[in-house]
């Protein structure tokens, strides 16, 4: 009996010792990240056909679809930070021939079939054709902002908006009211571009790179040299302008990175690269400007900017250099070169973290604070734009 | 004194590159990379307020080929193609031929361009002619650039003649002053002061493209007797963020070309009395005209 008493004794002390652990010191198993499924919608198909835009030089004004959100479009302070992105609120889009803005709870605000041509960003637009005799700057909304009348293929880029002319070796920035606000003859074509709030960066074919002030004065000039064939082949600049990175050269292609140092920018990284592009290649700074991801054989090449040190990240060929969470210290990627493409989210140390594969003739990713916004054509001519949610499960 | 440098330097530069292509072998240095090709823009021609730093050719020949020996160095092709940077040239590869000189190929047909050519043999297939980009009609834009020297050369120079024995036109030449434009053989006087001397001069070989009449080779103008000025259409470089016309008395695109996309040769201060103004123009293939005005001054 005695002995039975001292097992039970034995037992209760082991149970009340799991259950002590159980509340003292137990870990919650790690959290899985997942796109949580939001809405999606069907860019309508009516919009095409009906659409007037296409008109010469994109004087007509969209179709709008849904008049709540094209107000929203226009009054609804958001992301857009600066220059003909604020106050703008909605996201663009291009997709299976057609293009307009939709907002964050599935609104499509406007879908209008694409011409030639279409400079888009979150607060401003230009469709045009490929001979345009002027320009139409229109807001999100619709509303016709400007014309320009000058001749060029215009572009945005961080909330500015800029026009190539003719030839390729010439660039203008455009104002609101549509004139030039400063305009630049380079010495040779522009084969590569990116611009920050105060910087805007050229890299032409001569193998050179020219940064120019928001009121045209040259604040940077640098050849990185060393290859047998000069030529600038991609670059980026850091959302705050310190940085400016490119990919130069041919036999053998270098990357290299510059940071502004007082008045003058200067090397502080260079690497030689395993990649022999002929062609654009694909780079840009995170939006934070922590890391800069650029295009490689293999995937994405990732340069931490406060560690001074590479990673690289495997994927299947980057149909866009991406998104960055920074909250969330995570890289959104859309993959795939085909039909089959995937999302992908990364770690700036290179490592995938989620993938979802789906089949599509053509995509897009962008993304607001944790909502992941996916577009994709799935062939004649239906596309959709879907939200989806990051969590932790 | 610096100009007089730099454009001895350029001349010299130029020369060099030229010999340096004929003596590889070439007799004209390169081939026309479109056949029976007709250049309706030439190195020089105003265009919207610019001026042309290649040619355009129009042609029927589908294929594009590389005028001479090189490497691709660099091409596009591709509409959703890794950069927010438009296309202006549309569809277009470069060649590196020989001695840094590159040869650029635009406005090629889309999905065209051979992008999987490292080296290139003279004659190789570069891509179909196209409407790609900003050109005016189906064809090919075709422009040199010399790396070593960062600057355009007149493709011209390079490659083999195109029969011409029509000269040039000059349509008309005028004086301007505060906008007022006061066309010679139709004025008898103006008033004294200064002028800028604008003339419409084009080489009449016509095509349906509306970027403009080819430019002429070489424009000399003479005032009473002394040479005003004298513009050879064969080098711009871009300096200072400007392109420049001309190297031995550069001109900037604005200071060379009206609004109107006359050509101005000179400023010129007109003092009471007669002035004579002799203007010779002469095509690439040596053609000439010339015209001669005078003109009372009050």
């Amino acid at each position: 009996m005695e002995e039975i008493g001292k097992r039970r004794l034995a037992a209760a002390a082991i149970a009340l010792a799991g259950i002590a652990y159980f509340f003292a010191c137990a870990r919650p198993l790690p959290k899985t990240l997942v796109l949580a499924p939001g809405w999606a919608r069907a860019l309508p198909a009516a919009a095409l056909s009906a659409a007037p835009a296409a008109a010469p030089s994109g004087a007509a004004a969209p179709m709008v679809i849904d008049d709540r959100s094209v107000a929203t479009l226009e009054t609804k302070a958001g992301p857009g930070s600066t220059g003909f992105d604020k106050g703008a609120s909605g996201f663009p889009y291009a997709l299976a021939g057609r293009y307009g803005y939709f907002d964050a709870q599935g609104l499509i605000a406007s879908a209008d079939a694409a011409p030639f041509g279409l400079a888009q960003s979150k607060g401003a637009y230009i469709a045009y054709d490929r001979l345009p005799e002027s320009l139409s700057l229109r807001s999100a909304g619709g509303a016709e902002l400007a014309r320009i009348t000058e001749p060029g293929y215009p572009f945005f880029a961080a909330g500015r908006l800029f026009l190539l002319r003719p030839g390729q070796a010439s660039v203008a920035e455009i104002g609101p009211d549509g004139a030039a606000l400063w305009s630049r003859d380079f010495p040779s074509i522009v084969t590569a571009f990116d611009a920050s709030e105060e910087l805007a960066l050229f890299g032409l074919m001569d193998g050179s790179l020219v940064g120019v002030g928001p009121k045209g004065a040259e604040l940077l000039s640098f050849s990185p040299g060393g290859s047998r064939i000069a030529g600038i082949y991609g670059c980026a600049v850091s959302p705050d302008g310190e940085m400016v990175a490119a990919v130069s050269g041919l036999d053998r292609q270098r990357l290299v990175v510059l940071e502004r140092r007082s008045a003058a920018y200067r090397v502080t990284y260079h690497r030689w690269l395993e990649s022999d592009y002929r062609r654009p290649v694909a780079m840009a700074f995170t939006g934070d400007g922590s890391y800069l991801a650029y295009e490689s054989p293999t995937g994405l090449g990732l340069y931490d900017r406060a560690a001074r040190r590479e990673a690289s990240l495997s994927a299947a060929r980057l149909a866009s250099v991406g998104e960055y969470l920074a909250d969330r210290g995570l890289l959104l990627l859309l993959e795939g070169g085909g039909a089959e493409k995937g999302v992908l989210i990364a770690s700036p140390a290179g490592r995938r973290l989620f993938t979802a594969p789906f089949t599509a003739s053509e995509a897009f990713v962008s993304r607001s604070g944790d909502a992941v916004f996916l577009g994709i054509a799935e062939g004649g001519g239906a596309a959709s734009i879907l939200r989806m949610d990051l969590k932790e499960e | 004194m610096r100009h007089d440098a730099r454009s001895g330097r350029a001349a010299a530069r130029l020369a060099l590159v030229l010999a340096g292509l004929a003596s590889a072998g070439l007799a004209s240095a390169l081939e026309w990379p479109l056949d029976a090709a007709r250049p309706p823009a030439t190195f020089g021609t105003p265009a919207r307020g610019r001026f042309v730093a290649g040619i355009a050719l129009a042609s029927d020949a589908a294929l594009v080929r590389a005028a001479g020996e090189g490497e691709l160095v660099y091409f596009r092709d591709d509409p959703g193609a890794a950069t927010r940077l438009p296309s202006t040239l549309g569809s277009f590869a470069v060649v590196e031929h020989e001695r840094g000189l590159a040869g650029v190929y635009a406005g090629l047909a889309p999905g065209s361009v051979s992008s999987y050519l490292g080296k290139v043999k003279g004659g190789q297939i570069l891509g179909a002619a196209g409407a790609s980009g900003w050109t005016e009609g189906a064809g090919l834009f075709f422009s040199l650039y010399d790396r070593g020297a960062a600057r355009w050369v007149n493709p011209y120079l390079l490659l083999p003649r195109l029969k011409d024995v029509t000269p040039p036109n000059i349509r008309s030449a005028a004086l301007v002053r505060e906008g007022k434009s006061y066309v010679l053989g139709e004025t008898k006087s103006v008033r004294q002061g200064g002028y800028a001397i604008a003339v419409d001069i084009a080489d009449p070989l016509d095509a349906p493209w509306s970027a403009g009449a080819p430019a002429p080779f070489y424009v000399r103008l003479v005032v009473d007797g002394a040479k005003i000025a004298e513009l050879r259409y064969d080098i711009a470089e871009g300096r200072k963020g400007s392109l420049f016309l001309f190297p031995e008395a550069p001109r900037s695109r604005e200071a060379y070309l009206a609004p109107d996309g006359r050509a101005i040769l000179a400023e010129r201060t007109f003092t009471r009395g007669r002035s004579t103004i002799e203007i010779l123009v002469r095509d690439f293939a040596g053609n000439e005209r010339a015209a001669t005005w005078v003109v009372g001054v009050e």
